[in-house]
């Protein structure tokens, strides 16, 4: 991580970090890089890849449609909604 | 200097599920906003999410039709961007091992065959639409789509002309269409197309910078975006008229220009990572030989075995344009062995009542068996062809078994002749100016007492009996 990494997270995230926060955002990477490199010198040769962290597979369910849930109940916590829409501050493709 | 064309193609396919791929709400568009929705495709905290297996089977069944390698171990990752359109503000998809991959598609090119290579097809789940409001200068939301199933086939930059795209579009839809994958239509969205385009000097191997035209849906879009980008490219690079960037651009077909978005992304700007909350899927051998016992034969195998059953080029090129379409008439060919008429009552007939109806091809439902017999009973004279049309609506209603229902409703034709003899001659006793005036020579004065007769029988008569006969009554007196 570095200054030219971070101000293109912030922009691809839509984020405007002060001065301030951009060195602690700097300061807790490289913290975090210090504790990956740790584990990195662990040798893992001999070690199986795991596919994933839960010991299950094959969680699925049948293709079958429900009643939907209800839209209201969904939407009462949105800060904005109109018409059945979220309403979201303009976005230009 | 000559330029050659470097395309790859991401083609976004909508699978045809009857659900969303993580959520039970339905897969259905067109309906009122956000009335397919629950916590789980909104991305509300703490929801999980449950794979739908349908999806899965036919993202397999995908792999199996363009040649693909299947990965019997294949997960989900969560490719992390901001936008409104996605509410978890992550997209679950699969990243490092995807459904399928390294497979190929032939395509005809006017220098002969040439095999495009697959990267790969994973799944994933699509994202929301977003209205942008003008009078309140706001965006607005629609999470219907959120979550809809998708595969993303990605290509091997192998294709060199906007000719070999549509030919690589065509024959994409062409095989999903056939093995049900998906409806494949651009006009609706269900098949979608992100352009990758580069070029450089004729028979350089190294490639040119490179950029993407995001949601393509229409080939005669495409045809114009590529002829726009590579005048661009080459005029930028020959001009100096700006510098190439690797960027995602939009097509404006309107204005007939390409626009810049957005610095395109690279894969670790979206932070891919296993997704935790979605389970590993292993493809056992049952489960690969299940949906391997279910592929159907290429579109071209299957339009030649039509062609040899007797039907025209034009018929069995229609017939292999739908599964739907080719599963009905094989099951009207077993039961009637009428190939002909059986092609004949689904290229007009019902295809004409679908019309009616604003359906497609593949919306027909009805009973291919049952059609067939209702193709016999035309065949046999035992049904006049109008009360089988009536039949056939009917038959788009409503489970009904053809000939029953002709004996129900008074509509198998009569072996009476003496009984359809007496309806004639009353006919023609009553309407004696038309009989003068055919034996007088004017051939077309049959035409009123044939359809006053036909109308008096029901239609339950051969026609061309009951012209003979009428003939031989009118001639008699």
């Amino acid at each position: 991580m570095n200054k030219e990494i971070l101000v293109r997270l912030e922009k691809l995230n839509q984020l405007r970090l002060t001065e301030e926060q951009e060195a602690e955002t700097l300061a807790f990477f490289a913290e975090r890089e210090a504790d990956m490199a740790i584990v990195d010198a662990v040798d893992t040769q001999e070690v199986e890849r795991m596919v994933h962290v839960m010991p299950l597979e094959n969680v699925l369910r049948e293709d079958r449609a429900i009643e939907p849930f209800e839209r209201e109940a969904l939407q009462a916590g949105a800060p904005a909604a109109e018409d059945g829409y979220w309403q979201v501050p303009r976005t230009v493709d | 200097m000559r330029y050659e064309t470097v395309i790859g193609l991401e083609v976004h396919v909508e699978l045809a599920t009857d659900s969303k791929i993580f959520c039970s709400c339905a897969n259905r568009s067109g309906d009122e906003q956000n009335s397919h929705v629950c916590p789980a495709c909104c991305g509300m905290p703490g929801m999980l999410p449950v794979t739908n297996k349908r999806a899965v089977d036919l993202g397999m069944t995908a792999g199996m039709m363009l040649n693909c390698h299947i990965n019997r171990t294949t997960t989900f990752d969560k490719k992390s961007y901001y936008y409104p359109d996605l509410p978890g503000s992550y997209q679950t998809t699969q990243w490092f091992s995807p459904v399928a991959v390294n497979g190929t598609v032939r395509i005809e090119t006017e220098n002969g065959p040439k095999d495009i290579r697959v990267k790969q097809i994973h799944m994933e789940e699509d994202a929301g639409k977003l209205v942008h409001d003008t009078l309140s200068n706001t965006t607005l939301v629609d999470f219907n789509r959120t979550s809809v199933p998708l595969i993303e086939i990605v290509s091997q930059p192998d294709l060199s002309s906007a000719d070999e795209v549509v030919a690589y579009l065509e024959r994409l839809r062409s095989l999903l269409r056939f093995a049900k994958v998906s409806e494949c239509r651009m006009e609706l969205g269900t098949m979608r197309c992100d352009v990758n385009l580069s070029i450089r000097p004729e028979g350089s191997d190294k490639l040119g910078v490179r950029t993407e035209m995001k949601n393509m849906n229409s080939i005669s879009a495409i045809r114009r975006a590529i002829a726009y980008e590579v005048d661009r490219h080459i005029d930028a690079i020959e001009n100096g008229t700006e510098e190439l960037v690797q960027e995602t651009r939009r097509w404006d077909d309107e204005k007939g220009m390409s626009f810049a978005m957005r610095n395109k992304e690279t894969a670790g700007d979206y932070r891919y990572f296993p997704d935790p909350n979605v389970m590993p899927i292993v493809i056992d051998d049952e489960w690969y030989g299940r949906i391997q016992g279910t592929l159907p034969p290429f579109p071209e195998v299957k339009k030649q075995q039509l062609i040899d059953q007797g039907l025209t080029e034009y018929d069995a090129d229609l017939l292999t344009q739908s599964r739907v379409l080719c599963d009905c008439y094989d099951a009207a060919f077993a039961a009637s062995g009428l190939a002909k008429e059986c092609a004949n009552w689904i290229a007009t007939n019902c295809l004409s009542i679908l019309k009616k109806n604003g359906q497609t091809m593949d919306d027909l439902e009805i009973d291919g068996d049952r059609l067939g017999q209702l193709v016999k009973l035309v065949g046999d004279g035992v049904v006049s062809n109008a009360n089988a049309k009536k039949i056939l609506e009917v038959m788009f209603e409503e489970d009904v078994d053809p000939k029953a229902y002709a004996e129900a409703n008074d509509m198998i034709v009569s072996n009476d002749t003496d009984a359809v003899m007496d309806v004639i001659r009353g006919i023609v006793a009553a309407n004696e100016k038309d009989a003068n005036d055919f034996r007088g020579g004017n051939e077309k004065a049959i035409n009123p007492l044939f359809g006053k007769c036909m109308k008096e029988l029901k239609g339950n008569c051969a026609p061309q009996q009951l012209r003979e006969m009428l003939i031989a009554c009118i001639m008699e007196g």
